[in-house]
């Protein structure tokens, strides 16, 4: 197995879920991570959002990362050799107002990453565009989209259930227009 | 009136604040409840980690609202909006009717 000092986001993300599933925790790789992961280091992101989805107690967590080196610092938890910084904010697993129904498993060396699908880590940015007007992340969707295969009528749906349809309609060629 | 679900009286008040005001601080808060800062920042702090709550600085000062991509933001706004139809009249309206229009800086009273 490789040192921790040498692991990439999404191997760092596999060891420390395969860690907590031994310990019964289970947690789901969302949010900047998520996007680093799927525009291939594109946009460039060090801390590490699992989502706690089932609001396991806050010190088994601590207990568990303990035991693979990690130390907690505020809310977030550190190591020593490590660039990266985790965090696990609660659940549950949504976007905007509804819940996230797939998620993607992806095998690293480390073990299994359970991290949201690039659609969802598409509209989970657009989110954030959608109620701040947030630029960066409307081209962190973009840098995803661009990468993957997403489902743009999905995200239309979900776009017109959070009341977004227009600025859906605005932005929807930036996430098209290299599959066409 | 969420005493029992909340646990904290603080976070009740808190939330009916950001409520009624949309966005609030943490001194303004305690001061119109007239109670302790420190207790009020330590609510605000905590609905802010849970996801509830976001905040932003404006000045040297920590302005929160209402998180929007909270999942569950419309069905707690309902229950806020149930409890502060059982408070005290003079309350709401004090909670409600703040001044929001700008005002000149030299403008007489």
């Amino acid at each position: 197995m490789k040192s921790i000092n040498h692991m990439t986001q999404g191997e760092l993300g596999a060891f420390i879920q395969s860690q907590l599933r031994k310990q019964g925790i289970e947690v789901i790789l969302a949010g900047g991570a998520a996007v680093a992961i799927y525009s291939n280091n594109m946009y460039v992101s060090k801390d590490l959002d699992l989502i706690n989805i089932y609001g396991v107690n806050r010190r088994k967590i601590r207990d568990a990362m303990t035991e693979i080196g990690f130390y907690e610092e505020g809310r977030y938890f550190k190591h020593p050799v490590s660039p990266f910084f985790v965090e696990f904010p609660p659940g549950p697993l949504a976007i905007g107002a509804e819940p996230v129904k797939q998620v993607v498993e992806k095998k690293f060396s480390t073990g299994i990453l359970k991290i949201i699908s690039p659609t969802d880590c598409v509209k989970d940015r657009l989110a954030a565009y959608y109620h701040w007007s947030d630029q960066q992340a409307l081209l962190q969707a973009t840098l995803v989209a661009q990468q993957h295969k997403i489902n743009i009528d999905e995200i239309r749906r979900w776009s017109l259930a959070e009341g977004k349809l227009v600025e859906f309609e605005s932005i929807k060629d930036k996430l098209t227009s290299f599959h066409a | 009136m969420l005493l029992p679900l909340l646990g904290t009286e603080n976070s009740e008040r808190v939330l009916i604040f950001l409520l009624t005001r949309n966005e609030g601080y943490a001194r303004e808060i305690a001061q119109f409840f007239d109670t302790n800062l420190y207790a009020i920042q330590r609510q605000l702090d905590k609905l802010e980690a849970g996801g509830i709550l976001v905040s932003r600085t404006v000045g040297r000062t920590r302005l929160y609202q209402f998180n929007p991509r909270y999942p569950f933001l419309n069905e707690l706004k309902q229950l806020l909006e149930k409890a502060l139809s059982f408070y005290p009249e003079e309350v709401r309206q004090n909670l409600i009717m703040n001044r929001r229009r700008p005002r000149k800086r030299d403008k007489p009273l």
